[in-house]
């Protein structure tokens, strides 16, 4: 998937897990203290990208060091790259 | 030791006739029932009964999410219906967060429908890694209780009987207890429960469940009747708020009515059969309790949800108690059998419709059942006399009795 399509699919989950308003959702966003997640959200957010993108994060060590949407997008297009996905129909 | 009285100051409900006590009883005068046959439910092989009461799930987004996200729809009926108790009550959050109020809400199990999701998302990979985290607090069994703690910020004692149909009646009685033992002042005791084809499917499993009346829906449940052929299940909840009287007196609470007495028992003897014995030596205990002989009872508001061996066992027990000298009704017919939350619910409708000097009758009874006979049942229109003291009745498997004597103040 492009960057591109990583944040519009990305910010939707968002949006529609979390009801966050889509002006909210900037990459700069901190998603604990400004997009209002906590810990228990984190559990269902792996789940929803795990869901959306077809990729493994639950067992990522590096899913602990997501501060910001940025950092969410450009996990998943590491992510997508090292475990060799090809873009969905 | 002296023990503290305990009275009723709040109610709230979500039921299949509407939201809050007033609803349900504009939905009795017209003779409204709310079973519906229900779409989709034809898919689930082998099930025979497609009928139920459905309540309906709205404004439910003024809950917050982070408290509303752990919310089945059961809980989510409960966190309503507390939050209408708790304003009906006259009190605020303060009260809540004191530690002198507890809650105490029973169901049959936790989100019927989440639980369902839950096994169709993990089948058949087995793979746990797609479920929700917070899904699983929608499945818990005490989950209502948890959630309307935490939705309005409860910090005394909580808890959750879950006890099928009975489950109401004994956060009631749980309750009621605590508050006379000066434990709390304050608790808000009651029930919920949400429908699914799986919960009717229990039912239907046993040969429980109406099934000749999936195209005349509202015909159906007929407590007491000639021709019931089994419940309909519902869904919804029911909060009352108890409390102390010298802590409703001081602070001015208007006071729908006294609990004076309360009893639980156990036939002992049969996970699905009801039994006349334990019913009755339940209501004989509950009256004891109340310092109460039969004949001072005004009106007994049955469990009756029109299975052939309850309705029997309960008339006869009815009969053995008090003769026909009281009026008796069920409300099944009316709101189908909404299982933990059921005794909540008509327990304070009751109570409404005596405060306006009404006692409503048993729904959809019109040829009474040889094998119910020889008890005064309200047929037709409703009794408009005078009632002041109530026996509630609730019933469960497992051979569990619960019987709750009020008194109108």
């Amino acid at each position: 998937m492009t960057k591109e399509e990583i944040v519009v699919a990305t910010n939707r989950v968002f949006a529609g897990l979390f009801e966050i308003p889509e002006e909210k959702l900037v990459p700069q966003a901190k998603i604990f203290e400004e997009l209002g997640l906590d810990s228990l959200d984190t559990v269902d957010l792996i789940v929803a990208l795990q869901k959306q993108f077809k990729v493994q994060i639950r067992e990522d060590e590096r899913v602990r060091s997501i501060r910001t949407l940025e950092v969410v997008y450009q996990f998943i297009l590491t992510l997508e790259q090292e475990q060799q996905r090809p873009r969905p129909a | 030791m002296q023990l503290n009285r305990v009275v009723i100051t709040g109610m709230g409900c979500v039921t299949p006739l509407g939201r809050g006590v007033p609803a349900v009883l504009a939905g009795f005068e017209a003779g409204h029932s709310a079973v519906r046959k229900l779409d989709g439910w034809e898919q689930y092989k082998g099930l025979r009964s497609l009928v139920g009461a459905t309540a309906e799930l709205k404004d439910e987004k003024l809950i917050p999410r982070q408290q509303r996200r752990s919310m089945g729809r059961m809980s989510l009926f409960a966190a309503q219906a507390a939050q209408d108790a708790l304003t009906d009550a006259g009190l605020e959050r303060d009260a809540a967060a004191s530690g002198r109020m507890g809650c105490i809400i029973g169901s049959t199990t936790g989100s019927a429908i989440s639980i369902n999701q839950a096994f169709e998302t993990m089948l058949p990979d087995r793979d746990l890694a797609k479920l929700s985290a917070t899904s699983f607090f929608h499945c818990i069994s005490h989950t209502a209780a948890m959630n309307v703690a935490q939705f309005l910020g409860i910090n005394g004692y909580v808890t959750s009987t879950c006890a099928a149909c009975a489950s109401a009646l004994q956060a009631l009685g749980v309750g009621y207890d605590l508050i006379r033992l000066g434990r709390q002042d304050l608790m808000l005791c009651g029930g919920a429960e949400e429908l699914h084809p799986t919960v009717t499917g229990s039912f239907d499993l046993l040969f429980a469940t109406s099934t000749k009346f999936n195209q005349q829906p509202q015909l159906t449940p007929r407590p007491f009747d000639r021709d019931r052929d089994g419940l309909v299940c519902g869904e919804g909840s029911g909060l009352l708020m108890l409390e102390n009287y010298e802590h409703a007196r001081q602070r001015n609470a208007r006071i729908y009515a006294e609990v004076l007495g309360y009893h639980t028992c156990n036939s002992g003897d049969h996970v699905s059969e009801s039994s006349q014995p334990a019913m009755a030596t339940c209501m004989r205990e509950a009256l004891r309790h109340a310092g109460l002989e039969a004949v001072e009872v005004d009106y007994l508001n049955a469990h009756a949800t029109a299975t052939l061996q309850g309705d029997r066992e309960e008339a006869q027990a009815i009969r053995e108690v008090f003769g026909d000298r009281v009026p008796v009704s069920s409300f099944k017919g009316y709101l189908g059998h909404t299982l933990g939350a059921s005794a909540a619910i008509e327990l304070a409708v009751a109570l409404q419709g005596m405060r306006n000097d009404t006692l409503y009758p048993t729904h959809n009874l019109e040829n009474v059942s040889a094998e119910c006979a020889g008890i005064q049942h309200i047929i037709g229109a409703p009794l408009r006399q005078p009632a002041r003291v109530l026996v509630k009745n609730s019933f469960a498997f497992g051979g569990i009795s619960a019987v709750l004597v009020c008194k109108l103040l």
